[in-house]
């Protein structure tokens, strides 16, 4: 058993983990000491000073969240002393943050709002020390993806912990002394010209509204009010398993049902399913990863749904794109179907379709952006919005999401199995291709559909899987930091896999940087198991026996890899400069 | 070079070398830091270098003495004979340095030049004779700079050439490195440490073998030891002359650290902008490596440990450990929390020890010489010395290395000489940025960690800032916060936007725009970031800000109140210099600038508004204008109040003077049925009744003489103030409806009860007359009189004028009107002070004219006890010589008694030694009067800023309150209180009626005109000594034109 110690928290012996934290240890003893720039899964920064406690013969106050819990300490966390130096930290945050909390994105969800209101401020204790500058000056808005507002930043360096310690992009940091201090992209040219991969896990722990998603309600908002134009929508797996939570539902409570009779009430003329994309993905790259296997081709093959994730090894690790998947992602996929195939069955001009998509993810922005993507000829999706951006038009258009009768998606692309469920959850992938390449290959179903190998949130999974005699190893990496450390093993030419999946963010895309703010490891947890019992309740559970995919291929595309394949599903990569 | 491989190759070249320590040629030193190099030490060395080929002396460089002071500073050494020391030292005179280094007498005749000598010195572990000599000059450590200093880390510095490591091994260096690693184990070393008591000299005073212990417990393969040499303090400058005189004690410190830790690499860090410093390490570091004292093997051991230079860019917060080792490793130099501890993961995630240079430098010290030794310096819980670098407004300025424990005033007063003379220190900024301000009053502190945070301060890495008082309290820790505030790291939000919250509210101070309110939250946010910062930098950034307001307070409420910085730094608080330092804020540059318009009758108008006796004081003020003139930065002060007196005379003699009295007269304020009482009819009691008069109450001056003047009339000379222009002057006051009750002393012919009941206030403004006793023998013989009352006497030819030997004592200005009176009489006076000429404190004019006028003066002379003859009259007094003490409070050599003694024959004595206030002209007993506070001097204790008493409705001002002060600063006193005695009776501040704005031009020129001051006409001697004429005629209209021309205008902004 691990070594106990018993210390005194306001008063009450409590008994906690040596080695634990005072938050930790006060949380034991029931009572949350505020924090703000503490993020569990990162070292403790430190910074911001929220967290103070008082903790007998120290000379000075204990920051909670680095203070380890020792035998026989004494802490206070409600003397006056720690009290008024917890609010004024908060106070003198807010100084030279700007008053706009009316109009501002993160309205009722802003930490700093939260803490203003716990500590009890009721007044501008202190005046502005630098100067508001004008919108145009402080906003970043040159990526597709995020946006940054400078004045709203309170330097508590989550951002900067996640994108460095935890996916290793290191696009941002911090610059400037003093006063000056900033956080910003290198030699601040702006997020666009960055190495930003656009993965948005920043604007996941981001406190305040510094760090958003660049919001896109508003044109989705003005297609749907345009009479002549046919909006279809697609929502990616892990949707279903997150809206509810941003509306106000339970972690990981499943929505599909409501999901979709919202969307049609917000007026989308289609309400389809990436999904089943998802399983069309797996028809195609299970087929690739055959065909490489079988021609000596280059090994491993690496997934590339994650747009974050190319943006990646596009640009850190060049050298090793042959190794992609040449497969659009599911969304695009879905985009270059609607607007060829489905478009002539339904009869629609796709000069006049959009197809609208519902994506945890902030970098599948800028993915319906690159280029290759416009298939039909128009762009394979017009807009990419985040789940957060989802349940912010439904709020405003005032859906009761909570009572709402579940229904249907449209058919045929509504139509999708269990495997491409998974797909929202780091491993989905490899064990919907596992389930559909063994087959295909050996012409019978794998012993166990679930593969727990690749199952929970360890950041590199192995398996080896018995394709007849012929061991094949696979590995499951998400999170760029863990994506980073396959890429160095097959830098270096010793990677033994022949099929990877990566996934850009912690959880894969239940974890998404669109998802629900304030994700943590606990929501992630809860999501995924929330996508595999829907892939449990699922009557089809392997992509190829989608009947609708089975359809396109009859109808449209014929066979996986095939010409018309090849031109509308497939993609190329290309080393980014930044 | 050869590889030094085992300690009999040491001491070879030690031996070896120390023809280069003890030279067999003549030799002379120039002092090489970055302070001599910027005095000129480098053109100095060019000039001798330059001449002396074939002279057979040697030139050659050493570090810094330490004495900048003194800088450029040479050594001059003849075989077999004691090193002279010589500072300030001109290239001029490098051809008689050179024969002074080749001749017993040119050296001789050198000598008297010299500043000190050095017979003998104390190197690493053993004492270097160098020769004898040159007796009349003193040794090193007799001199007040060096006096009480002990030499441990600076034992090398501006000895030995840091450029030359043999030099450091003939002074017994690297030995200390050969035992250890030779002979000792590591815990051996970290014992030795241990039981030596050494502290962290960075500022934190972690005990060092502790730290040690620490890393050394860490199981790692690799580890690293680093210098932090990050020096960042405003006004500290200990590592760079540390590291620049003597690079090798630090190698050799670091190196025995190493061993002791484990340690197999190292690296200095040590900020860009000292290249020198990291020339001569960089150096130094390639010659250990070249005799095998750093890298692989050292002395034939399994020891590897090389050393090498990291240059920071130069952030204060770099010197905070966890910073440092961020900077190091390429990362911005935040701090991050700990734990971890470097010794458990530092650089590079290893185990790492960071020490400061001075902490490193000790370490060979201890290891040469034993823990004792260096317990035997300094104090129980501070072993050892520090240095720190003493600047600021003190008279020397320069590196000092004390034992801890040392009292500050000892290091302020002693080795800094004080302030200079006419200068007070006020304040000593120790411990830098993160330091604290220990007020003149608790100079007896001793210095060491502990006793220091006892009173706010720090030890710090030893900054050490004297102040005097032109230095505002309030700016300086402005200026301290805005160091701080740009050298935050930005990380943790109290210090990154505490800080800068701290300045802004600063700023509004020094900009007189703060409130009370903002004090309080001024302090509050000191409090809570000093509690909750991450790091140490924030952890002390309010430490001067803490100290300030608990040692200075009322300093932040003048600006605030009063909207003053009396300090005059504050610019934003004041037009000019020159009105700031006047107790009276006249528009000095407006009344310069209409008589330079001519606009002669509104430039007296101008001047009187603000003082109802400018003929008066323009004759006899200390003019505290002249003493911060801008233009005396160019030549001399302008003479302002030798205008002043010029516009009253020269209006007076047109005629135009009643005019302007009727037309203040015409604007007085309507009466307010208030009825005041002033009681004393002197400079303040004038003042006051003034103003009050001309805000519309009814004022009645009481005042025990039988005409009005107090000191202006009974105390001054008719030669310096004829009674007509007081006279004359004393009309606009009764033009303005003031009352005056003369021949009443309050307390006797009037109850001060009575007084209080019939009026709606008071004001005491009786002044400070009261002679203070000799407290000697003899003191009350017939003879002998005291001066003030003797002078007031004389004054009013109420005594018979003296003949024969009158001897005055004292040197203030009662005791040299006194002689300049009596001896006017006919007698021989002779004036006994026991100080210096310069230490006299009378106006300097006043001395001059006594000694004109024949005066004699015996200095240095305390008086024991007045002698009688036998028929019990004065008849001599009886004198102690004295000499020259250490620096007191005041600025000056304190006399000490030398224990000669000698008599002076006299017929009379007066002995003006001072007054003080005798309230008792109140009636002490007095029902009311009692409960009259007063402090120790008697002086009436008010209210700083409402001047009130501690009795309802009396305030009070004047020498009454400060004690004795000057007429115009009493005056000054007075007008506050009258203002404030307005404010409190209509409860309005109504001062902005009385002012009226007159029309000049404001142009600066940007090519001031006219040379030196102009100089009024005065009586020649003997046109003067024999009567009371007055001396000086004053400026006429061409001069004062002239002399107003000399205004640089800095009023316009």
């Amino acid at each position: 058993m691990e070594k106990q110690v018993t210390l005194k928290i306001d008063g009450r012996e409590v008994t906690v983990r040596e080695g634990s934290n005072l938050v930790d240890a006060c949380a034991a003893a029931g009572i949350k000491v505020p924090t703000l720039c503490l993020l569990p899964e990162v070292a403790a920064n430190a910074s911001c000073g929220v967290c103070v406690v008082e903790v007998a013969g120290a000379r000075s106050l204990a920051r909670a969240c680095v203070q380890k819990a020792a035998e026989g300490m004494v802490v206070s966390t409600s003397s006056e002393r720690a009290a008024s130096a917890r609010r004024t930290a908060v106070e003198l945050m807010l100084a030279n943050h700007p008053d706009d909390c009316l109009s501002c994105t993160r309205n009722g969800t802003c930490e700093l709002q939260a803490l203003a209101e716990l500590m009890g401020v009721r007044r501008r204790r202190f005046p502005r020390t630098r100067k508001l500058r004008e919108a145009a000056d402080r906003i970043d808005a040159t990526s597709a993806m995020l946006e940054r507002d400078e004045d709203k930043c309170v330097l508590c360096g989550r951002c900067v912990a996640v994108c460095r310690d935890v996916q290793t992009v290191s696009a941002i940091d911090f610059v400037g002394r003093g006063s000056h201090s900033r956080v910003a992209p290198f030699m601040d040219r702006g997020i666009e010209s960055s190495v930003c991969v656009g993965c948005g896990q920043c604007t996941l722990v981001c406190p305040t509204g510094a760090l958003t998603e660049k919001d896109e309600t508003e044109k989705v908002f003005s297609l749907l009010r345009d009479p002549l134009r046919t909006v279809v929508v697609q929502t990616a797996p892990a949707i279903r398993a997150s809206l509810g939570e941003a509306l106000g539902m339970p972690t990981g409570a499943l929505v599909t049902g409501k999901m979709v009779a919202a969307l049609r009430r917000l007026g989308f003329d289609r309400v389809f399913d990436t999904q089943f994309t998802a399983d069309l993905t797996i028809m195609e790259e299970g087929s690739e990863l055959l065909e490489r296997i079988a021609e000596k081709g280059t090994l491993p093959l690496i997934t590339s749904c994650s747009p974050a994730w190319i943006g990646f090894i596009e640009t850190f690790y060049p050298s090793l794109l042959p190794h992609l998947s040449s497969c659009k992602s599911p969304q695009q996929m879905f985009g270059a179907v609607a607007k060829t195939w489905w478009a002539k069955k339904a009869g629609i001009d796709p000069a006049t379709l959009s197809v609208i998509s519902i994506m945890p993810c902030t970098a599948k922005k800028r993915e319906t952006k690159r280029p290759g993507m416009a298939s039909s000829g128009f762009a394979d999706v017009d807009y990419a919005l985040t789940t957060r951006e989802l349940a912010r038009m439904i709020r405003r258009a005032g859906i009761d999401f909570a009572r709402l009768e579940e229904e249907a998606f449209d058919d045929p692309l509504g139509a999708s199995t269990g495997a491409a469920t998974i797909f929202g959850t780091t491993g989905g992938v490899m064990e919907a291709a596992l389930r559909t390449a063994y087959e295909i290959a050996l012409g019978k179903s794998l012993p166990s559909l679930e593969l727990e190998a690749v199952r929970g949130m360890a950041g590199v999974k192995e398996a080896t899987i018995d394709f007849g005699g012929t061991p094949i190893r696979v590995a499951v990496a998400h999170g760029l930091g863990n994506a980073r450390k396959v890429l160095d093993g097959m830098a270096a030419g010793n990677s033994p896999y022949a099929f990877v999946e990566v996934m850009s963010c912690p959880g894969g895309c239940i974890g998404g940087g669109g998802q629900p703010l304030l994700t943590d490891a606990a929501d992630r947890k809860t999501r995924q198991e929330a996508v595999y019992k829907e892939d449990r309740l699922l009557p089809l559970r392997k992509s190829h026996e989608n009947p609708a995919v089975a359809t396109l291929y009859k109808e449209f595309l014929i066979k996986p890899l095939g010409e018309r394949s090849k031109e509308l599903l497939h993609t190329e990569y290309a080393a980014r400069k930044v | 070079m050869t590889r030094i491989t085992n300690d009999r190759e040491l001491a070879a070249l030690r031996l070896s070398a120390q023809s280069l320590l003890v030279p067999r040629t003549p030799v002379i030193a120039v002092g090489l830091g970055t302070c001599g190099m910027g005095s000129g030490a480098q053109e100095l060395y060019d000039a001798i270098a330059e001449k002396i080929d074939g002279t057979g002396v040697r030139l050659k460089k050493t570090g810094c003495f330490g004495f900048c002071a003194e800088e450029p500073f040479i050594s001059i050494y003849r075989p077999g004979k004691s090193i002279l020391l010589i500072g300030s030292a001109n290239k001029k005179d490098a051809a008689a340095f050179i024969r002074a280094a080749q001749t017993d007498a040119a050296a001789d005749k050198l000598s008297a030049k010299a500043f000190a000598r050095i017979d003998e010195w104390d190197f690493i572990s053993s004492r270097v004779r160098f020769g004898e000599g040159y007796p009349s000059v003193p040794l090193w450590d007799e001199t007040p700079f060096f006096k009480g200093q002990k030499k441990i880390v600076l034992r090398d510095a501006g000895l030995i050439d840091p450029e030359n490591i043999e030099e450091y091994i003939a002074a017994g260096g690297y030995a200390a490195l050969q035992k250890t690693v030779t002979g000792m184990q590591g815990a051996q070393v970290i014992a030795e440490i241990l039981a030596s008591g050494l502290r962290g000299r960075g500022g934190a005073g972690f005990p060092t073998g502790k730290k040690w212990e620490l890393m050394r417990k860490q199981e790692s393969a690799e580890k690293w030891v680093i210098c932090n040499a990050d020096e960042g303090d405003p006004g500290a400058y200990m590592n760079r002359n540390e590291i620049e005189s003597d690079p090798h004690m630090l190698i050799e410190g670091m190196a025995i650290g190493a061993y002791a830790m484990g340690a197999q690499a190292g690296f200095v860090y040590v900020r860009a902008e000292y290249p020198l410093a990291v020339a001569r390490l960089s150096l130094a570091i390639d010659q250990a490596r070249e005799r095998g004292l750093l890298g692989k093997g050292i002395f034939g051991t399994d020891f590897s440990f090389d050393l090498s230079i990291v240059q920071g860019a130069g952030a204060f917060v770099c010197g905070e450990e966890t910073a440092l080792i961020a900077s190091a490793e390429g990362r911005a130099g935040r701090a991050s929390p700990r734990p971890p501890f470097p010794a458990q993961s530092g650089y590079r995630g290893m185990p790492t020890t960071i020490n400061n240079v001075e902490t490193w430098a000790n370490v060979p010290w201890i290891l040469a010489r034993g823990a004792a030794a260096f317990i035997a310096a300094g104090t129980e819980r501070g072993a050892g010395t520090k240095v720190f670098s003493l600047v600021g407004k003190a008279r020397n300025t320069g590196l000092v290395e004390l034992p801890l424990g040392t009292r500050l005033d000892g290091i302020v007063y002693g080795m800094g000489g004080g302030a200079g003379p006419n200068k007070r220190v006020r304040a000593v900024q120790t411990g830098g940025p993160s330091g604290g301000c220990v007020p003149a009053s608790k100079l007896d502190v001793n210095v060491d960690y502990e006793s220091l945070a006892a009173i706010g301060a720090i030890m710090g890495s030893g900054g050490m800032v004297v102040m005097d008082g032109d230095t505002c309290m309030v700016d300086v820790a402005r200026y301290f916060t805005s160091f701080t505030a740009a050298e935050s790291c930005g990380k943790c939000a109290p210090c990154r936007e505490g800080l800068a919250q701290m300045l802004r509210i600063l700023e509004t101070v020094t900009k007189g725009t703060a409130t009370e309110a903002d004090l309080d939250e001024l302090e509050a946010l000191a409090v809570s970031i000093k509690d909750s910062a991450l790091c140490g930098l924030g952890q002390t950034a309010a430490n001067p800000v803490l100290t300030t307001l608990r040692y200075f307070r009322d300093e932040y409420l003048a600006h605030i109140r009063e909207k003053r910085c009396e300090a005059g730094v504050c610019e934003d608080l004041f037009p000019a210099l020159c009105v700031n330092s006047c107790p009276m804020h006249l528009n000095i540059p407006g009344y310069l600038q209409l008589l330079k318009e001519e606009k002669i009758e509104e430039a007296y108008e101008l001047t009187l508004r603000g003082n109802p006796l400018p003929g008066t004081l323009g004759r006899i003020c200390h003019f505290h204008c002249q003493m911060r003139c801008r233009r005396e930065t160019i030549d001399e002060p302008v003479s302002q109040g030798e205008i002043h007196r010029y516009l009253a005379d020269a209006v007076h003699k047109m005629g135009r003077q009643k005019a302007v009295w009727a037309r203040l007269a015409s604007e007085k304020l309507p009466p307010t049925g208030k009825k005041i009482a002033i009681v004393g009819a002197g400079p303040a009691g004038l003042a006051a009744s003034y103003f009050l008069a001309r805000l519309g109450h009814e004022v009645t001056v009481y005042d025990s003489h039988a005409k009005a003047g107090g000191v202006l009339r009974y105390g001054i000379p008719a030669y310096r103030l004829p009674r007509e222009t007081l006279d004359n002057e004393l009309g606009l006051f009764t033009k303005l409806g003031v009352r005056f009750v003369l021949s009443t002393r309050i307390g006797t012919d009037l109850s001060f009860d009575a007084l209080r009941s019939s009026h709606d206030a008071a004001l005491i403004a009786v002044g400070a007359e009261a002679d203070k006793p000799l407290g000697i023998p003899g003191e009350f013989l017939p003879g002998v009189f005291p001066g003030y009352a003797y002078l007031e006497a004389f004054n009013e030819k109420k005594v018979k004028p003296p003949s024969g030997r009158v001897l005055v004592i004292g040197g203030g200005n009662v005791a040299i009107d006194a002689a300049r009176s009596i001896l006017r009489s006919g007698a021989a006076v002779t004036v006994a002070y026991r100080r210096t000429r310069e230490d006299l404190p009378a106006n300097e004019a006043e001395i001059k004219g006594a000694e004109e006028e024949g005066v004699a003066f015996v200095f240095m002379a305390a008086p024991e006890e007045i002698l009688a003859d036998s028929s019990g009259n004065a008849r001599a007094v009886r004198f102690v010589r004295m000499k020259a003490g250490s620096i007191d409070a005041t600025g000056r050599p304190s006399p000490v008694p030398s224990g000669q003694h000698f008599e002076i024959a006299c017929e009379a004595v007066v002995s003006a030694v001072g007054e003080r206030v005798d309230s008792s002209s109140l009636g002490k007993a007095g029902p009311g009067v009692a409960e009259l506070a007063a402090d120790r001097n008697g002086n009436i204790r008010i209210d700083r800023f409402d001047c009130r008493t501690s009795i309802e409705g009396v305030w009070a001002a004047g020498d009454a309150v400060s004690g004795p002060a000057t007429a115009a600063e009493a005056m000054g006193r007075a007008i506050r209180a009258a203002f404030a005695m307005d404010r409190a009776l209509m409860g309005a501040d109504r001062s902005i009626a009385l002012v009226k704005n007159f029309a000049y031009a404001n142009v600066a020129s940007a090519d001031p005109v006219g040379g030196r001051k102009h100089r009024s006409r005065r009586l020649a001697v003997d046109d003067r000594r024999n009567n009371f004429h007055e001396i000086a005629a004053g400026y006429s209209g061409e001069q004062a034109l002239a002399e107003a021309e000399r205004c640089l205008r800095c009023d316009v902004k």
